[in-house]
């Protein structure tokens, strides 16, 4: 919204040359963001005044003149192009630095001195549309009859010396008061200690004669409406003032009545509509509209409405949606002699509903949808009549008002407890200070005792806006300024906050994953469409579904990380030959409850080139093991697990178990799942069900002391039938003796030219070592030969033996 | 006999002193140590000499012997030492071979600012508390005192979940903000409260280079006896000024949101130009940072906590405006674009 300070004047004695800078900062500070501000006379900078003194002709062109232009004490010489200029005519000259815009088109751009066919040019004679004045025609504009000099500023003579501040919408959302110059005034009348002049309608209503007929069939959605008939007007161009105050405001002059109702709608927040009387037939009727019923607005569109909608009819047709916009039907036009003009009150919920239906936001809905003050209605019918008596002299007023209403105007009268006003506030603020303030706004103080007040809201502020103690504070507070309260630390017990474990261990395991296995951390969306459910043979069972969304990839919430990581890992390949990422988020699973159960995972991923076939996996496996050992601290099993999601290789997975609970899996991704997402090389995953991993509480390590006697190492290396598991191996190996074999190393595997067809060679060192002697050899022969044995007992053929 | 001896040590020291390489030192001692060499031709003409003279000349030529022997080790030990300096001098090992793969991973910048921000508030006393993402409209508009009729409620800002309706929760929505968790976490504790809510949140709203459907906030709040206004302008100060590792202060003015009365906005001061005005902060000296204020008492109560005991802030703020801020980042959708030659950068 945009304010004028010329306008505020009209109700502020502010002093002269405040610096509008400083002004906007304060109404920032105390009572809504002001986003920038204007000063209008900066378009018109190094415009001035010219007179043509002598006009030549060009000698290398014959559609230009060369002028002698005074301006000022000096006189330019400037190349003019139009052929409406004469000997003695006043006319706009830009001089160097001025901003226009060549033929009213374009952007602006700074004027320089030139050279036009040959002959020096300083300045530029105007047209009206080449220096932001209302003047449609391609001609140098004259300024003939205006009392004007050579050299006088342009934005004297055209009264552009306004400041203009832009107000950022959003922060006037509860205010239905600001949304008008004149509650802006009262503001910053009381922001800048000053008084407010009070807007008191000087307008004489007769009490006989003719009221317009209305009738109000919904008191709900239209609480008051007030009309009155004014007669004898004629319909014209507005005077300068007002099409000066409407433009600096951003509102595009129309014609005098319209002029009006928006000039009124800038001052008092109340929007107004003028219906041409003739139209009007037999009189007004507020109702609902009726279902599929049609008008069409003084936009040119023709809409449909339903019977939620309020509309303003006459006995025959819709003429207006109520606190939308007008009628095409009953539109004021160059023959209208006789008006009525509304000033209602509409209900909040049900415009912003209509509004939002049919697509319409305009400045009567932004205002009506914030709840105005019933009460304004009738004052800003009043200013509007003071106004239209002002602009038509010949108008006349047809007879009294006509106001129908069903108000509960009952007054809000709140206690305040001024010592919690400075509680709240944290900064010693005075009853006293607190009754000044609260004053300043035109609320009504009366004092109880010394620490309370009762506190009657003014009208204006009533509805919906101030109706609890705190809203007092706010008032309080921002008007004896932010700045002025100190910031402070409370004085508060030392307790250290409650841990959140999940929390801080969430951050080590990204430090363990990213630090320590090298994994890069990356975000996804907490969604996925049909296309990655398909490309990942999923379907969308346990699926939430959104309502409305935003695109295709965006429907389903997910109920594990793997599809958006595969898409993401696949766009990564592009750049890089192998890909290892990670991501810590949420699934959202339906379980026939309100709430879903929403679960916190770990997802990693090792995407390798083609020719690294198996290693995908033993790295995925690898990462995920010790990663879960480091992280709680016990040790981690990879068994045959039951949950094989469809994106698994069916057989390239095992469940990840610690202490017999399985927590997640490592697989690799089907190759078919794969080949929809064009990664031709392995990916191997783990999933991990990171709230239940998180749970496993740390064990408190215990130290064991160190060997006291030395080990003995020895090789075994066995043929065995490839069906057989490495795992399978080393249980049979273990077997020979469960205390003295610490630990089995396999180093190498052999599967080949070399050897038998299915069949493979494992070959293992073992460590044997006592805690209490020395192994003897014949100690360390026997374990060998145990060994042997249990191999050979499950088809093992020793080599080297 | 002896001035001999003496000449001989006096030009057997002068070679070794003058000698530069192990080749010239090996012919010195040759020449005069070696079995045809000088002194060892004195030495064996020792017995042919009077018995008088015998045991002096004898002793003495022990000691040039000794000295001279002493001189020749020495030196050689220089020259080795020199040698050896010299043949590494001349190394052409060449430093900027690249050392072998030892890269680490990358932890995301939201995740490293989020553990920074859960870090400052944990050592003043917040507790850091998780909340569903998938809300219910109870717990993310009305029990925040955002009545059916405000505009946040529009399907313009909301993500809304088919099919699902409660009669207490109504319809199920994702999270358009960090602050259901007010409630939520006042019905689990009650009073006093020093909490933050660092999470994913989401918006209906079309995707540019500043909006994304997903975003993180962290929302905070403190509740207490004496909880002022003037404490949360202290805390944010500590907050702001622990974060970006400088004294930074903090501007309130008036706002709205309808969980809190009174409404602020909070802005701090300008960290490139300390508040004389640039680029950054569009010449105002401030940087528009979070909406705050005073828990509405709508909001306390439905939460279970007393109004008339308990009063306190809470304030919200963008996580992940924070970190493109700080980063410089000037298109949202990195964050969650997952392009490994944007998080590798962090």
């Amino acid at each position: 919204m945009y304010i004028s300070l010329n306008w505020i004047k009209d109700f502020v004695p502010l002093k002269k040359g405040i610096d509008p800078r400083t002004l906007g900062e304060l109404i920032t500070v105390h009572t809504a963001e002001v986003e920038g501000y204007t000063d209008l006379a900066d378009r018109f900078k190094h415009i001035v005044v010219g007179k043509i003194e002598s006009i030549a002709s060009h000698p290398n062109a014959d559609k230009l003149t060369v002028t002698q232009t005074k301006v000022g004490s000096k006189t330019h010489q400037i190349v003019c192009g139009a052929d409406n200029i004469y000997e003695g005519m006043y006319a706009p000259v830009a001089l160097p630095g001025a901003q226009v815009k060549w033929h009213g088109e374009g952007d602006l751009v700074e004027l320089k001195p030139a050279k036009l066919r040959g002959v020096k040019s300083e300045g530029m004679l105007c047209a009206g549309e080449e220096i932001g004045l209302e003047n449609k025609e391609d001609r140098i504009y004259d300024l003939k009859g205006l009392d004007v000099k050579p050299g006088m500023p342009l934005a004297d003579v055209f009264k552009k010396n306004d400041i203009v501040f832009e107000i950022d919408n959003k922060s006037l959302t509860h205010r239905p008061d600001l949304w008008g110059h004149y509650g802006m005034a009262r503001e910053i009348a009381a922001i800048t200690d000053n008084t407010l002049n009070k807007l008191k309608p000087d307008v004489h209503i007769p009490t006989k004669g003719e009221s317009p007929a209305i009738e109000v069939k919904d008191y709900t959605l239209c609480p008051r409406y007030c009309g009155l008939i004014i007669n004898n007007i004629t319909v014209e161009e507005s005077p300068q003032w007002l099409q000066d105050r409407l433009l600096a405001v951003g509102y595009r002059p129309i014609s005098n009545i319209v002029d009006i109702t928006n000039y009124v709608m800038a001052e008092l927040g109340q929007p107004l509509h003028a219906f041409d009387k003739n139209f009007i037939k037999e009189g007004i009727v507020v109702r609902r509209a009726k279902k599929k019923e049609k008008i069409t607005t003084l936009d040119g569109q023709k809409r449909e409405l339903d019977d939620t909608m309020l509309v303003i009819a006459d006995h025959k047709k819709p003429v207006a949606i109520a606190g939308v916009m007008g009628g095409e039907n009953s539109e004021i036009n160059d023959e209208t002699t006789s008006i009525i003009i509304e000033s209602a009150n509409f209900n909040p919920e049900s415009i912003r509903t209509t509004s939002t239906k049919l697509g319409l936001r305009t400045e009567a809905v932004q205002r009506f949808e914030k709840s105005l003050d019933p009460i304004l209605a009738e004052t800003a019918l009043q200013r509007t009549a003071e106004l239209i008596l002002q602009v038509c002299p010949d108008a006349n007023i047809a007879g009294p008002m006509t106001d129908k209403k069903k108000l509960s105007l009952e007054e809000i009268i709140i206690p305040l407890n001024t010592e919690k006003v400075s509680s709240k506030i944290g900064a010693p603020i005075t009853q006293k200070e607190c009754i000044d303030i609260l004053t300043s706004l035109e609320f009504t103080v009366k004092k109880v005792s010394d620490k309370r007040l009762e506190v009657k809201v003014p009208s204006f502020r009533a509805t919906k806006d101030i109706d609890i103690e705190d809203d007092l504070v706010e008032e309080i507070v921002r008007i004896y300024g932010y700045d002025k309260v100190k910031a402070t630390l409370p004085d508060l017990p030392i307790t250290p906050p409650m841990a959140n474990v999940e929390r801080s261990r969430k951050h080590y395991a990204r430090s363990l994953l990213s630090y320590g296995f090298g994994l890069s951390e990356i975000y996804t969306y907490s969604f996925y469409g049909k296309q990655e459910l398909d490309n990942c043979l999923m379907n969308d069972d346990h699926h939430l579904q959104l309502e409305n969304y935003l695109s295709h990839d965006q429907t389903h919430l997910r109920t594990t990380l793997v599809p958006n990581l595969l898409k993401n890992i696949a766009e990564n390949l592009r750049f890089y030959p192998s890909v290892r990422v990670y991501e810590v988020g949420r699934t959202y699973k339906e379980n026939g409850n309100y709430f879903p159960n929403e679960e916190k995972w770990i997802a990693g991923a090792v995407a390798l080139s083609p020719d690294d076939e198996k290693k995908a996996f033993l790295e995925i496996k690898s990462i995920a093991t010790t990663f879960m050992e480091r992280f709680s601290r016990y040790p981690v099993t990879v068994k045959k697990t039951k949950t094989v999601p469809p994106y698994a290789h069916p057989s390239r997975i095992g469940g990840l178990f610690v202490h017999g609970k399985e927590l997640g899996r490592i697989f690799e991704v089907h190759p078919q799942v794969l080949a929809h997402w064009n990664i031709e090389g392995p990916v191997a995953f783990f999933e991990l069900n990171f709230t239940q991993l998180a749970g496993i509480e740390e064990p408190l390590l215990q130290y064991e002391p160190l060997p006291k006697f030395p080990g003995l190492e020895i090789d075994v290396s066995v043929v065995i039938d490839a069906k057989k598991t490495v795992a399978d191996v080393a249980k049979e190996i273990q077997k020979a003796d469960k205390k003295l074999i610490k630990t089995i190393s396999l180093f190498d595997i052999y599967e080949g030219e070399h050897i038998e067809k299915g069949k493979k060679a494992l070959a293992y060192r073992i460590l044997l070592q006592a805690d209490d002697r020395t192994l003897t050899d014949e100690e360390m022969a026997s374990i060998q030969q145990k060994i042997f044995k249990n191999l050979k007992g499950i088809g093992g053929v020793i080599r080297g033996a | 006999m002896k001035e001999q001896l003496l000449a001989l040590q006096k030009a057997c020291l002068d070679a070794i002193k003058k000698a530069d390489s192990s080749n010239a030192l090996q012919e010195i001692e040759v020449k005069y140590l070696g079995r045809k060499g000088e002194l060892t031709a004195i030495l064996r003409g020792v017995k042919d000499l009077p018995d008088a003279q015998k045991p002096i000349v004898g002793k003495l030529s022990n000691e040039v012997k000794t000295v001279l022997e002493e001189a020749l080790e020495n030196k050689s030990k220089e020259l080795e030492k020199e040698e050896l300096n010299k043949q590494l001098q001349d190394d052409t090992f060449d430093i900027t071979i690249p050392g072998p793969d030892r890269s680490l991973g990358h932890v995301h910048p939201l995740s490293q600012v989020q553990h920074q921000v859960e870090k400052i508030f944990n050592s003043m006393g917040f507790m850091i508390m998780d909340g569903p993402e998938v809300e219910s409209e109870y717990y993310n508009f009305e029990g925040l005192n955002i009545p059916a009729w405000h505009p946040a409620r529009d399907m313009q800002d909301t993500f809304f979940i088919k099919g699902k309706h409660d009669k207490k929760h109504g319809r199920m929505v994702l999270r358009t903000h960090t602050s259901p968790v007010q409630v939520r976490t006042m019905e689990k504790y009650g009073a006093p409260l020093r909490v933050i809510v660092p999470g994913r949140t989401f918006r209906y709203e079309a995707t540019d280079a500043s909006h994304d459907t997903t975003f993180y906030q962290v929302e905070g709040f403190m509740i207490d006896k004496n909880i002022s206004i003037a404490h949360l302008k202290g805390v944010l100060a500590q907050f702001l000024s622990s974060l970006f590792g400088k004294e930074v202060t903090v501007r309130i003015r008036p706002g709205y949101f309808p969980f809190v009365e009174p409404g602020l906005e909070v802005d701090f001061s300008c960290l490139i130009c300390g508040g004389k005005g640039c680029r950054v902060c569009k010449y105002t000296g401030w940087v528009e940072f979070m909406g705050a204020g005073m828990i509405h008492e709508n909001v306390l109560k439905a939460g279970g906590i007393d109004p008339k005991k308990w009063q306190g802030w809470a304030f919200g703020f963008g996580l992940t405006r924070l970190v493109m801020m700080r980063h410089g980042i000037d298109d949202i959708r990195l964050l969650l674009g997952g392009d490994l030659r944007f998080i590798n950068q962090f």
